[in-house]
């Protein structure tokens, strides 16, 4: 938890200060929205709550819900 | 207005895509479960079915010169519809940008450090890449040509200390591969070192020569393909029928390598060179999320988002499979099937709607 707040932290400070100072809005809305993402994703990993995979719902989708799927090499 | 203002000429493009197929060079096993020993015929076939499809991408890529897929798809098929598109190519950038991390990941984990934390080599190789991609289009393609040399001359190593361990019966009998195994492993193998190199859609438009692009991209794509056949023909011939039950039979292959009891425990060069090769892959790979991402929501640079973007890819990796067995079971159909519309069809229904529609109008125009 300690290392995610302290790497966020430092990215934050490099990032944020360029974005603000040459008036980029459009890049400092695009760098925080991505930033929050990130961080909120990072703080569930850290405190081990599962994060569900992408995969999982495209498996369902494709392999169960579509039905395609190679038959078992044997 | 295009996220990348550097420009790479088409000899850097040809040894790029080299060493981009070379990175998946570890996921040739995927296939060894379908087709076994005659895997090499699969390579073979794949390679011929890839060709057609990447030349699909660079014909797009020359009608559009200086152009990257997203600014592409904007003008074929509108602002709302070319952005639906191009969310599909940002999703395939993502999810392959942390498949070949995980790759990584897994490597580093079952072969070389078994009791580190896994998320600690999915961040640090993730890093990485973002150092190399925050340094722009041009550094990577400089050092593609020195990454594409070192990883030939080692596979080329590999296979004459191997050459007298080598039978050559193990590839008999040949042809006794039920034809949906033949068909699914060259799915497999089309869809993943191939075809993966769509992501170069986001760095064809900065080619200082665009037309040029068709003979080196095809020649990188049969130069890659000829190392992976040198590993598949390799795998086979020194483990025979047990390179099924490896996790990773080129590990294996090469732990075989005993000159005079000196030259022993080759297997590290696998690791250093997977290394670098999956180094270069995951790098363009990030760099055609980080520049699409850039591009969609038309920032002036894709640096600003770049570090965000690696961090969600982190977690993203971390999560993505539960396991190297989930990773395999699962990429040899949804992980082929999901791309399935965008690596074959896509490029090409967009090059034939543009053909139809006579885009782009402003080239037409200044030729008349």
């Amino acid at each position: 938890m300690i290392y995610v707040l302290t790497i966020y932290t430092l990215v934050a400070i490099i990032n944020l200060p360029p974005l603000i100072k040459n008036g980029q809005k459009r890049e400092l809305f695009a760098f925080i929205a991505f930033f929050i993402v990130a961080f909120v994703l990072s703080l569930l990993y850290a405190m081990d709550i599962e994060i569900p995979s992408p995969m999982e719902g495209l498996k369902y989708l494709i392999e169960d819900f579509m039905g395609l799927k190679y038959p078992e090499p044997k | 207005m295009n996220v990348e203002r550097g420009k790479i000429n088409v000899t850097q493009l040809f040894f790029c895509v080299t060493g981009f197929v070379e990175g998946s060079v570890l996921l040739v096993n995927f296939a060894v479960d379908m087709t076994k020993s005659q895997t090499w015929m699969a390579v073979l076939a794949s390679i011929a079915v890839a060709i057609p499809v990447i030349y699909s991408y660079v014909a797009l890529a020359t009608r559009f010169p200086g152009l990257n897929v997203i600014q592409i798809n904007d003008i074929v098929y509108g602002p709302i519809l070319g952005k639906l598109i191009s969310l599909y190519y940002i999703f395939f950038f993502a999810l392959t940008f942390s498949f070949n991390n995980r790759d990584i990941g897994e490597l580093y984990k079952t072969f070389i450090m078994p009791d580190a934390p896994m998320i600690f080599f999915l961040a640090a190789f993730a890093v990485t890449c973002a150092y190399a991609v925050h340094k722009g289009l041009e550094p990577l393609a400089r050092v593609s040509h020195i990454i594409v040399a070192i990883s030939f001359t080692v596979m080329l190593l590999i296979f004459l200390l191997l050459i007298d361990i080598m039978d050559f019966s193990n590839f008999l009998p040949l042809f006794d591969v039920p034809l949906i195994s033949l068909i699914h492993s060259v799915h497999v193998i089309t869809a993943i070192p191939f075809c993966e190199s769509i992501a170069f859609l986001m760095i064809f438009g900065s080619l200082d020569k665009t037309e040029k692009a068709a003979k080196y991209v095809i020649w990188g794509l049969i130069s890659g393909g000829f190392i992976l056949l040198n590993v598949a023909v390799r795998n086979t011939a020194v483990l025979g029928n047990t390179e099924t039950i490896w996790t990773s039979p080129s590990f294996e292959s090469t732990r075989l390598i005993d000159i005079g009891t000196v030259l022993t425990r080759m297997d590290l060069l696998i690791g250093v060179i997977q290394t670098i090769l999956i180094f270069f892959k995951a790098s363009l790979l990030l760099y055609a999320l980080a520049t699409s991402v850039a591009q969609i929501l038309g920032l002036k640079s894709y640096l600003p988002i770049l570090l965000p973007l690696t961090a969600i890819e982190v977690i993203l990796s971390a999560t993505v499979y539960q396991s190297p067995v989930d990773h395999a079971m699962t990429t040899q159909n949804a992980g082929i099937f999901y791309s399935t519309p965008l690596l074959y069809f896509t490029p090409a229904i967009t090059l034939l709607i543009a053909v139809i529609r006579k885009l782009p109008k402003s080239k037409r125009r200044k030729r008349s």
